[in-house]
């Protein structure tokens, strides 16, 4: 058996060589792949225009609570949320639109028309028509949302917000 | 680095382990044909690797399984190969299970002493089997669904316990949620325990009487698996590797619609190595049902676990077995020959022609307006990206009044209860993942016709009812002025129709229309 394989000495190096390249080759193939596979998918939230109103519902200097149907990719899922934007129309081609979440705590807040305030019911946050804390416990003014109008086919002027 | 591996020698012998799984002494000619065994195990491992992985995406319950599937296969990165691997790696083992079967069958290496052996073979070639079976429901499209319910039927069919054996299996008394989950068990938790352990035992087998060889000795003494033999196993396994890798690059048979357990007209078909036995069950209809479905299989099983004991005599030479190996080529042959018959004889997939309806509801579903809200920027999904947990007589109350769903649209669309047929399977077709493809101005104009008066009892292209004759190709039959007649007034024909009279239905360029398309159908 000695004589043997010193006589095939090169022949059996060559051919552990291949194994070993060719199992480490596959294995490491299967590994990479199924490492990738296992990686959560990074998605783009589809980063769209929504609808949120039509100009005619809006006043001007009056904010519009509108709510707008944001879809949520979990997964295998796609649920759709609903979440309110506050819009403000300047009566011309200027639109802003805020969000209604309060930067204190985090709960919705409310447009009061007697004192032209947005209030947070949680803590007493109050907030002038732009956006800007004027009392209570608020750190920062509402977080500002992209916003554009854009007039439809039916030549209806429509309010589109980014979130 | 040596020093690193003589420490954990030291401690934990591990070299003789692996000397004795790699230095395992083959007799001298152990050729080519053994290395089945190793592409079995390389097989059932990347069916497991693949299989553990895809549960970190698969979803099994009945509402959210088809998504999770076409998740996998359209947004996990890799998902496509992943899933395509273990879909071809299913058939890949049936097909080296079979032929390491016939290997040993050929060596008569299942004689004494490893009778043993051949019988946990048999067990294992069984699970394998099983496994496809509990796979194959995964998914939970129209073809998983309606493929288990033909092999609950059969299950049922054994005698005495059939009865209990489909409701154990079937989870009730219906095709449904219980089923899933207790097939996902099966599939990932109790049937991979036991193969685990049956591998175990059949390896401990193999080593402890050791290769049977060639059948007649060679000159020359053993020589050591590693590298010589496993040289061999792994070239056979690479070739098996990139088969397998091309076969997932081309794609996996698309998912079909999600499982609708109330459309009774879908024909099922199972895949492709149980096609002999769905072929054998049409030679055997109503009372002998049983005998193709439960007796011939049962024998032929036993028939195969018995061999050691029908092919007695220690020779393993095939000139004196050869009424054992004319046996096992003739039954061989008949399996071949009844899976060829089946493939022959499959029906049109549902999932493969854009169907009559489907194409009707494209339009329909145009002109129905959907897309008020069912737009990138509306209320809801667009059409075809929505998910599809609905059933289809939910998507049909939403079609005909979407205000009940969805509070604030102003009015519903002017759909007709044919509309919504066609609008609901042309959404379900379209979030399966297959766009429309081009049709003909004729295609068009003969599905809206065919789909408004002919669907309710005609069937075309694997789908509508099945009170009148399938008219995907009676153009072979009949000609056009025949059609013309009947389709106007079928009782001018045959005083015994019982089909309606749509004269005064159609107008008369409509009826020509339907005439010459169905004529030119052959």
């Amino acid at each position: 058996m000695t004589a043997g394989m010193a006589h095939h000495g090169g022949r059996r190096r060559a051919l552990a060589a291949f194994v070993g390249t060719a199992v480490a080759g596959l294995a490491g193939a299967l590994g990479a792949v199924l490492g990738a596979f296992a990686a959560p998918v990074r998605r783009e939230a589809g980063k769209g225009w929504l609808r949120a109103a039509g100009l005619s519902d809006l006043e001007p200097g009056t904010p519009f609570a509108a709510s707008v149907s944001v879809a949520i990719d979990d997964g295998w899922r796609r649920t759709r949320v609903p979440q309110t934007v506050f819009l403000v129309w300047d009566g011309a081609g200027g639109i802003r639109a805020m969000s209604a979440t309060c930067t204190h705590l985090g709960c919705r807040v409310a447009w009061d028309a007697a004192t032209k305030r947005l209030r947070c019911p949680c803590h007493g946050g109050v907030y002038d028509a732009e956006g800007r804390v004027t009392g209570g416990p608020p750190p920062s003014p509402l977080a500002s949302v992209e916003a554009r109008i854009v007039t439809d086919a039916a030549s209806q002027d429509e309010v589109l917000v980014r979130l | 680095m040596r020093r690193l591996f003589d420490w954990l020698h030291a401690r934990s012998g591990y070299r003789a382990g692996l000397s004795h799984l790699l230095d395992e002494p083959l007799p001298a000619g152990t050729g080519w044909l053994f290395t089945l065994g190793s592409v079995l195990l390389f097989l059932l491992a990347a069916q497991l690797l693949t299989g553990a992985f895809l549960t970190l995406y698969y979803a099994p319950t009945p509402d959210h399984a088809w998504e999770s599937v076409r998740f996998i296969t359209r947004e996990a990165r890799f998902g496509w190969l992943v899933r395509g691997i273990h879909y071809f790696g299913a058939s890949f083992i049936v097909v080296a299970a079979v032929l390491h079967l016939l290997r040993v069958v050929a060596f008569g290496s299942f004689k004494p002493p490893r009778e043993l052996t051949w019988l946990t073979g048999v067990a294992l070639l069984l699970l394998i089997l099983a496994f496809a079976l509990t796979g194959y429901l995964l998914p939970w499209d129209q073809r998983a669904y309606w493929a288990t319910v033909v092999t609950i039927n059969i299950a049922s069919l054994a005698p005495v316990v059939g009865h209990a054996l489909a409701t154990l299996a079937g989870g009730g008394r219906e095709v449904g949620a219980l089923t899933l989950t207790r097939w996902y068990a099966a599939h990932v938790i109790f049937l991979p325990a036991l193969l685990a352990a049956l591998v175990v035992v059949h390896l401990f087998l193999m080593r402890r009487h050791g290769i049977s060889g060639p059948v007649r000795p060679r000159s020359g003494g053993a020589r050591p698996f590693y590298p010589y033999q496993a040289a061999r196993d792994v070239t056979v396994v690479l070739v098996v590797a990139a088969a397998l890798v091309t076969l997932a690059w081309r794609g996996v048979p698309a998912l079909e619609a999600p499982a609708d357990p109330a459309d009774a007209t879908y024909i099922p078909r199972p895949e492709w190595y149980f096609l002999g036995l769905f072929q054998l069950l049409k030679y055997l209809p109503g009372r002998f049902e049983v005998v193709g479905a439960i007796v011939i299989p049962g024998l032929a099983l036993l028939a195969l676990a018995l061999l050691p004991w029908i092919d007695r005599g220690s020779g393993r030479d095939p000139r004196s077995r050869r009424r054992t190996l004319t046996g096992v080529g003739l039954a061989v042959i008949a399996l071949v020959a009844l899976t060829a018959a089946g493939w022959r004889d499959r029906p049109a997939s549902a999932g493969e022609r854009w169907t009559p309806r489907q194409i009707a509801g494209a339009v329909w579903q145009a002109r129905a307006g959907c897309e008020r809200c069912h737009s990138e920027a509306g209320l809801a999904d667009p059409v075809g990206v929505a998910s599809l947990q609905r059933s289809p007589a939910w998507l049909a109350s939403h079609v005909v009044d979407p205000e009940v769903i969805g509070p604030g649209v102003r009015q519903p669309p002017r759909v007709n209860q044919r509309e919504v047929e066609a609008i609901v399977t042309y959404v379900r077709r379209l979030a399966a993942g297959d766009p429309p493809p081009p049709v003909s101005e004729s295609d068009r104009a003969f599905a809206l016709l065919f789909a408004r008066y002919c669907v309710g009892c005609h069937r075309f292209h694997g789908d509508g009812g099945t009170e009148g004759p399938d008219l995907s190709r009676v153009g072979a039959k009949r000609d056009a002025p025949w059609l013309l007649r009947w389709i106007a007034e079928p009782e001018d024909v045959d005083p015994n129709a019982s089909m309606p009279s749509f004269e005064s239905r159609l107008a008369p360029e409509e009826l020509d229309l339907v005439a010459r398309y169905l004529a030119a159908r052959k």
